[in-house]
C-alpha cells in the first residue's frame, strides 16, 4: 500500500503545527503531535509494522484500535506496545518484534515456506521424542517464541494505585455512553464516564453515518460538549477499564496508574470489534477493516492506499468507500457479499461517483507483492454458496482491500460479572440475553447500531443506573424498536482457499484447515479446539477470531453456533503490564522505638514479620564471632536485648483472671498481685498456639505479652472468646504503646540498680517471677523478673515514646560492666541452652501440649480452658510424636540443620526444629521430633542430614545448660 | 532556642526525620514538637492550604474503651456523639466515638486537653469499672493532612471515600491507610479540608514515607505545627 499524509481537516487528532521526531527500526521519521505510531508511520509511507508470530510474515495496521497483535512493537525495555494505540513522542525508539534481522529482511521468514510441515499441535507432538531431546529442542523454541524482549536490567518505573468512587461509571465514550452519563448525571449521580481512546466520541468520530458524513462529527461535538460541560461527570480518557469485579470493582488502567473504582452501578457501552473477511493472504499489509481506514483518514489524516476493493456485507463498508474517495484513493469496486440491493443513500452515493458495485461477490485473494510486504491485486468472485465461490474470478489491481462485513459485541465486561449472551442466527451476532442486576448495557456491544437506537438505549441505561444507585428518577425515556441489527453482519464471511494463507486468528497464524484439522483431532469442544490450535489465546485474546473460529467450529461439528457457544472471557480484558500489576504495593514496616540506636551500633536488622530487629551486631564478615561475643557477655557479664516487638495485652475487669483462666492453659485465679505467670495458649484442638507472661499489677489489671508474630492472632483470639463468654473484661492490644528490653546476665542486678531508685531489686525482695512498677531513669517502667536465656535477668516495659532514653540509659550504666547488646541469634542459641521453645518454629499448625512435654503448664484443677477437652482426648490416646533435646553422639558429625528428618527404619518419624554450637557447651545441641518410644533420655536416634548421610543422636532432657535453673533465679 | 529532641526522655516516633527536613522544635508535653521546618512557618502554612502533612504527635490524646465508657465519661461531662462521629467539646477537645464502647480524645493545637487532665485525675480501676485508658500517646502517632488535595491523595492509600461531599466534618473512618490500621478524622483548619491521621507508632516512618510519595504529584510538603496552627487561627478552629 502506499500511503501519504491527508491535508486537514482530515487528522482530527493531529496538531500539525507540532511535529515530532521518533525512531522506527533504526531510522528516523517525523509525525505530529496526536499521531500514533503506526499513522506516523503509515505517514511516512511505512507499510509494515511487524512480523508475524509463527511464519514472520510481514503485519500491517489491521483495526487501528490496539484490537490485534499486527501493531505490536517495543519501546525500549516495553515490549508489545500497540502501535496504533500508543502515540508519538519525540526521541521514541521503536523497534519492531518477532524479527530475526531487519523488519524488511527476516531470515525467520523462511519458516512461511515450510508451514505445510508445521500443522497445528506439532508443537505437542514432536519435541517430547527422543527422551531428553526437548533440552536441545528448547533453546531453539525459546529463541523463537515470545513477543517482544524483556529487559531484566530495566529501571523500575513509577507505578502506582487510586483509589475512585462513583454512583454510575459508564464504560465506552461512545454515543452510547456519553448519552448513559448525561441521563444518569442529570438526576444527581456523580458519574465517571472511561473512555480508553484520547477523546470522546468511538464510532461518532470517524464512522460515517450519512452520505454527507457530518452527521456523526456534529453528534460527536454536541454531546461531548454537554459531558465536558456537566459537573457531574468525571470523564477519564485514555484509561481502560480492564475488568469487572463483584460490587462493580473496577480496575482502570490510565498511564501509570491502576484506578480501583467503586461505582454503584455500571453502564457498559464498550461497543463491538470489526471483525475480518476470511480469504487468501487477508493478513497482509493493505488489507484492513473500514474502520481501520476511516480512523487512518480521519483521526490521523493518512491516506491509506491509492486503489482500494473495498469487500462489505453492510452500510459502513459503503461509508468507508465514501471516505476513501474524499481521501482521494480511487475505489476499483466495492464487492458486496449480499445478493440484494440495500444500505439505499450510502450505497446510492457510492454508486452516483461512479464506483462498480458487484454485489453476491467477495474478495478471494489477497495478491501479494514480493516479499508480502503490500498487496497489488484483488481477486473477486462471485459467491455461490456457503464459503464458496466461482472459480472464475476478477482482477482488480490495487494496493488496499478494505473489508466490513459485521462486528462482534465487547461483552468482555458483561461476561466477568456473570452476564449471558447468545448467537442469534437472524442476525448472525451474539447478543446480550441477560444482564446482573445494577449492570446495564447499551450501543452496539448489544447488537443495536442504528445511531437514534443507540442514544436512546444509552439514556434508558444511563436512567437504569440513577435509579439503580438510589437516585429519583422520571419516566424511562423510549427506545425505537428498529435497534438495527439486521443488515450489519454477513452469516458466513469465510472463504476458504486451496491453498490456504486464509487466516483466522492473525495472532498466532491459525488458518482455516487448522480450525477444521483440530476438530479432526477430537477437539471438538469450543474451549478445547482453543487451547489445541491455539486460536484466540495470542495478545487478541479473539477479538477478531472468536466468532469466525466458533461458527467453523458449528459447521464441522455439526451444531448451531449458539450450542457451540463462546470460550470464557476473563479479566483482563486488555494486556497490562507487570508494572501496574505491582506498582506501588504496600508493605508496612514497624519499627522499635530504639531501631535507630540499633543501626547506629551496626546491627544487622533482619525481617520478623512487618518488624525489623537486630540479628546481631557487627560486621556479616565476622557474624559466628559476634554471635559468641553476644553470647558470652550475657553468660558472664550483662546482655541488653531489644523485645519491643512482643505483643502487650491489657486484660481489665473484675473478670479479668477468670477471663485468663479460661484462655490459658494455667491457672490465674489466685495469681496475687505483682507475680508474674507463664502464659500458654492452645486452640480448641489442643494445639499449642502462642505463649508469654500474665503479670498481675491490679485485682482488675494484668498485662499480657504475647510472642512477636502472633500477638495480632491473640488478641483477635481475646476478642472472639471475650464475645462469646460475656466477662466483665476489656482486652486493649498495647503492643506499640511499650518498648521493652530484656536485660540479662550475672550482672544485669548491678546495672539495673544504677539507674533504679524506687525499686527494691535484692533477690530477696524481688525475687524471680515477680513484677514492680516503678522509675528507671525517671522513666516510668514496669519490671519482670524472667529468664527466657537462663541468667538473672529483667524484662522492662517503658512507654515507646521513652523506649530510646531508657536504652540509653541502661546502656550507659553497664558500660563499666561490660554490657553489650545481643541480637536475636544469640537469643535463639541461649534460650535452646535452656530448652526453651519457640512457638512456631519447635511447635507446628498440630502440635499439641503433650507432644511439646509442656503438660507442666497445664493446670488440671480448673474445670475449663480453651483446648481442654480435646487435650483430655490426646492424653488418653497416646502420642504419635513428643519433642525432644538432643545431641550428637559422635561429636565429630557435623551439625544437622533445622527440619532435617528423623528416620527410623527408612519412614519418617520426626524432624529437627532447633539445632546450634553451644560456645558455653561446646557441643551441638537441638530440639526434635522423635517416635514417642525413642523419646527417654540417652535413646539414640538417627537424622537424615544433607547429602543423605544418616547421623546418630542421643536424648538429652533440657535444659541443656545450668538443669537446677539456679542461675535465672539468682 | 534550639532544642534537641534526644535531650528529652520522651521522644517523637519521627524527630530523626523532622531534624532532616530542618525542623525547629519547642517542648509540647515532654517532647519535641516541630513548629516550623526549613521552610518557616508562613511559607509552610501557604503550602498547607495546597497539601500539607504535620506531625502532631506531641499533642495531648488519650482514650477510653470498655462496656461502660461512653457512660463514664458522660458523668464526666463529656459530649459524646454518634458512633464515628466527633464532637467539639467547649475547652476545643473532640471527643470522637469509636465505637458503643470505645471513645476517643484529641486535645488542642497548643499540646492542651482541659478534658483530658479531668477524666485522668477521675479515674481508678475501683472507680471506673468497665471503662479503661488506652495509652493513645505512646499506641498512636497523630499526622495531620491539610490541603485542597488531601482527599484526593488519601485515595491513592485508603479505600473509604474520603472526599468532603461523602465524608462530612467531624466524621471518622476506620479504616485500612497503606495496608495499616488506621484512624481518619476530617477535621477542617478553617477554610482548609485537613483530616487526622491515628495509627501504629512503630509504623510512623513507614506511614510518613507513604504520604510524602502520595503527596508528591500534589506539590505536597511536610510541614511544621505553626503551619496548622496558622490555618486552624484563620476559623478558630481547634
Amino acid at each position: 500500500m502506499t500511503t501519504s499524509r491527508l491535508p486537514a481537516p482530515a487528522g482530527a487528532l493531529l496538531d500539525r503545527a507540532k511535529p515530532i521526531t521518533f525512531g522506527f527500526d533504526g531510522r528516523s521519521y517525523t509525525g505530529f503531535e496526536g499521531d500514533t505510531i503506526a499513522s506516523a508511520l503509515a505517514a511516512n509511507g511505512v507499510g509494515v509494522l511487524s512480523r508475524s508470530f509463527k511464519y514472520h510474515r510481514p503485519r500491517a495496521v489491521l483495526s487501528a484500535a490496539g484490537h490485534d497483535a499486527n501493531a505490536l512493537v517495543q519501546i525500549g525495555a516495553e515490549p508489545s506496545v500497540p502501535a496504533d494505540r500508543r502515540r508519538i513522542e519525540p526521541g521514541l525508539s521503536v523497534t519492531p518484534q518477532n524479527v530475526f534481522g531487519s523488519l524488511a529482511h527476516d531470515r525467520a521468514a523462511v519458516i512461511d515456506s515450510l508451514g505445510r510441515f508445521l500443522p497445528v499441535g506439532f508443537y505437542y507432538k514432536t519435541f517430547f521424542r527422543p527422551k531428553g531431546s526437548w533440552k536441545h529442542w528448547e533453546k531453539l523454541i525459546r529463541a523463537l517464541a515470545g513477543l517482544g524482549k524483556v529487559d531484566l536490567a530495566a529501571p523500575h518505573g513509577y507505578h502506582d494505585k487510586q483509589y475512585l468512587f462513583a454512583d454510575v461509571a459508564v464504560v465506552g465514550g461512545g454515543a452510547a455512553g456519553m448519552a448513559a452519563a448525561l441521563e444518569a448525571a442529570e438526576v444527581g449521580a456523580e458519574v465517571v464516564l472511561i473512555e480508553e481512546n484520547p477523546r470522546l466520541g468511538g464510532a461518532l468520530g470517524y464512522a460515517r453515518f450519512d452520505p454527507e458524513g457530518g452527521h456523526g462529527a456534529s453528534l460527536m461535538a454536541e454531546l461531548a460538549a454537554k459531558v465536558e460541560a456537566h459537573t457531574g461527570i468525571t470523564v477519564m480518557l485514555d484509561a481502560t477499564c480492564n475488568g469487572w469485579f463483584a460490587d462493580h470493582y473496577l480496575p482502570v488502567i490510565r498511564g501509570t496508574r491502576l484506578h480501583k473504582l467503586r461505582a454503584r452501578s455500571v453502564v457498559v457501552a464498550t461497543g463491538s470489534y470489526e471483525q475480518p473477511l476470511v480469504f487468501r493472504n487477508n493478513d497482509l499489509p493493505g488489507v484492513m477493516y473500514s474502520s481501520a481506514a476511516q480512523r487512518l483518514i480521519r483521526h490521523y489524516g493518512v491516506r491509506p492506499g491509492t486503489r482500494a476493493v473495498v469487500a462489505t456485507a453492510n452500510g459502513d463498508g459503503y461509508g468507508a468507500a465514501l471516505d476513501l474517495l474524499e481521501a482521494g484513493v480511487e475505489v476499483a469496486c466495492v464487492a458486496d457479499l449480499r445478493p440484494e440491493r440495500s444500505d439505499g443513500a450510502l450505497a446510492d452515493a457510492v454508486a452516483d461517483r461512479g464506483v462498480p458495485i458487484v454485489r453476491g461477490a467477495t474478495v478471494t485473494e489477497a495478491v501479494p507483492q514480493r516479499g508480502l510486504v503490500g498487496i497489488e491485486a484483488a481477486r473477486v468472485a462471485r459467491i455461490t454458496g456457503q464459503g464458496l465461490t466461482t472459480a472464475l474470478d476478477d482482477r482488480f489491481a490495487c494496493d488496499l482491500i478494505v473489508t466490513a462485513i459485521g462486528y462482534n459485541p465487547t461483552t468482555n465486561l458483561i461476561h466477568h460479572a456473570g452476564g449471558r449472551v447468545s448467537y442469534n442466527e437472524e442476525t448472525a451476532m451474539f447478543e446480550v440475553t441477560w444482564l446482573p442486576e445494577t449492570l446495564h448495557a447499551a450501543g452496539s456491544v448489544t447488537g443495536t447500531f442504528a445511531l437514534d437506537a443507540v442514544i436512546g438505549e444509552g439514556r434508558r441505561a444511563g436512567w437504569s443506573a440513577a435509579r439503580d444507585a438510589g437516585f429519583k428518577v422520571g419516566a424511562a425515556p423510549a427506545v425505537p424498536n428498529d435497534r438495527g441489527q439486521r443488515g450489519v453482519n454477513h452469516p458466513w464471511p469465510i472463504f476458504p482457499h486451496p491453498k490456504g494463507r486464509d487466516f483466522i486468528d492473525f495472532d498466532e497464524d491459525i488458518q482455516v484447515h487448522d480450525i477444521l484439522d483440530a476438530i479432526q483431532e477430537g477437539y471438538d469442544d469450543i474451549e478445547l479446539m482453543k487451547r489445541f490450535s491455539t486460536c484466540g489465546m495470542g495478545p487478541s485474546q479473539g477479538r477478531h477470531s472468536s466468532l469466525n473460529s466458533v461458527r467453523l467450529t458449528a459447521r464441522a461439528t455439526g451444531r448451531t453456533v449458539d450450542e457451540t457457544g463462546t470460550t470464557t472471557s476473563r479479566p483482563p480484558y486488555a494486556q497490562e503490564s507487570f508494572g501496574v500489576l505491582a506498582g506501588r504495593s504496600f508493605e508496612p514496616e514497624r519499627l522499635t522505638p530504639m531501631h535507630h540506636r540499633h543501626v547506629e551500633a551496626g546491627a544487622r536488622m533482619m525481617v520478623a514479620g512487618q518488624w525489623y530487629r537486630p540479628e546481631y551486631y557487627g560486621p556479616a564478615a565476622t557474624r559466628a564471632e559476634n554471635i559468641r561475643r553476644e553470647v558470652m557477655a550475657v553468660r558472664e557479664a550483662v546482655g541488653l536485648i531489644d523485645v519491643s516487638t512482643l505483643g502487650g495485652l491489657e486484660v481489665c475487669g473484675p473478670d479479668a483472671a477468670e477471663f485468663l483462666n479460661r484462655i490459658y492453659t494455667f491457672a490465674y485465679a489466685k495469681q496475687p498481685v505483682g507475680r508474674a505467670r507463664y502464659a500458654l495458649m492452645t486452640d480448641q484442638a489442643g494445639v499449642v498456639v502462642d505463649d508469654g507472661v500474665a503479670c498481675r499489677f491490679h485485682d482488675h489489671h494484668f498485662y499480657v505479652t504475647a510472642t512477636t508474630s502472633g500477638a495480632a492472632a491473640v488478641y483477635q483470639r481475646m476478642l472472639f472468646w471475650n464475645a462469646q463468654w460475656r466477662l466483665q473484661v476489656n482486652v486493649t492490644n498495647v503492643t506499640a504503646s511499650w518498648a521493652a528490653v530484656n536485660l540479662a546476665g550475672p550482672k544485669a542486678r548491678m546495672v539495673l540498680a544504677k539507674i533504679c531508685a524506687d525499686v527494691e531489686l535484692s533477690a530477696e525482695a524481688f525475687p524471680y517471677m515477680e513484677v514492680r512498677q516503678g522509675n528507671l531513669a525517671g522513666i516510668p517502667a514496669r519490671i519482670i523478673r524472667i529468664g527466657f536465656v537462663g541468667e538473672l535477668g529483667y524484662e522492662i516495659h517503658v512507654p515507646s515514646s521513652q523506649g530510646e532514653a531508657l536504652w540509653d540509659a541502661l546502656m550507659a550504666a553497664g558500660q563499666e560492666h561490660g554490657i553489650v547488646p545481643f541480637g536475636i541469634e544469640a537469643q535463639r542459641l541461649l534460650r535452646l541452652e535452656k530448652g526453651h521453645i519457640i512457638i512456631g518454629q519447635d511447635t507446628d499448625g498440630v502440635t499439641h501440649v503433650f507432644e511439646a512435654d509442656m503438660a507442666w503448664a497445664i493446670s488440671r484443677n480448673k474445670p475449663y480452658f480453651v483446648g481442654k477437652r480435646t487435650l483430655a482426648i490426646h492424653e488418653k490416646n497416646g502420642l504419635t510424636r513428643k519433642l525432644v533435646g538432643f545431641t550428637l553422639k559422635n561429636p565429630a558429625d557435623p551439625a544437622p540443620k533445622e527440619s532435617h528428618l528423623v528416620i527410623r527404619d527408612g519412614q519418617i518419624v520426626g524432624r529437627t526444629t532447633s539445632v546450634n554450637g553451644s560456645f558455653v557447651l561446646g557441643k551441638v545441641i537441638g530440639l526434635a521430633y522423635v517416635a514417642p518410644d525413642q523419646a527417654e533420655p540417652g535413646t539414640t536416634f538417627q537424622i537424615r542430614i544433607e547429602g543423605g548421610r544418616m547421623i546418630e543422636a542421643v536424648v538429652e532432657k533440657p535444659p541443656f545448660y545450668d538443669p537446677g535453673n539456679k542461675r535465672q533465679e539468682l | 532556642m534550639h532544642l534537641d529532641p534526644s535531650t528529652l526522655p520522651r521522644r517523637g516516633f519521627l524527630y530523626r526525620e523532622l531534624a532532616a527536613l530542618g525542623a525547629s522544635f519547642v517542648e509540647v508535653n515532654g517532647q519535641a514538637a516541630p513548629i516550623h521546618l526549613a521552610a518557616g512557618q508562613e511559607a509552610e502554612a501557604s503550602a498547607a492550604r495546597v497539601m500539607g502533612l504535620a506531625d502532631a504527635s506531641a499533642l495531648r490524646r488519650g482514650g477510653y474503651k470498655g462496656w461502660t465508657a461512653l457512660d463514664w465519661l458522660r458523668g464526666q461531662g463529656v459530649a459524646i456523639g454518634d458512633n464515628n462521629t466527633t464532637v467539639v467539646q467547649d475547652e476545643g477537645s473532640r471527643v470522637a466515638r469509636l465505637a458503643d464502647s470505645e471513645a476517643l480524645i484529641l486535645g488542642d493545637l497548643a499540646g492542651r486537653s482541659a478534658l483530658l487532665d479531668r477524666v485522668e485525675a477521675a479515674w481508678s480501676f475501683e472507680g471506673a469499672v468497665g471503662a479503661y485508658p488506652v495509652p493513645r500517646p505512646d499506641t498512636n502517632f497523630w499526622f495531620r493532612i491539610t490541603g485542597a488535595h488531601a482527599a484526593n491523595m488519601l485515595a491513592k492509600m485508603c479505600g473509604v471515600d474520603l472526599r468532603p461531599r461523602k465524608f462530612p466534618d467531624g466524621a471518622v473512618a476506620q479504616t485500612s491507610v497503606a495496608r495499616m490500621s488506621a484512624i481518619v478524622i476530617r477535621h477542617d483548619l478553617g477554610a482548609t479540608l485537613a483530616y487526622d491521621m491515628i495509627a501504629d507508632s512503630a509504623a510512623a516512618a513507614y506511614m510518613w514515607r507513604c504520604l510524602l510519595d502520595a503527596m508528591d504529584e500534589f506539590e505536597g510538603k511536610p510541614v511544621g505545627l505553626g503551619a496548622v496552627r496558622a490555618l486552624a487561627a484563620e476559623g478558630s478552629s481547634p
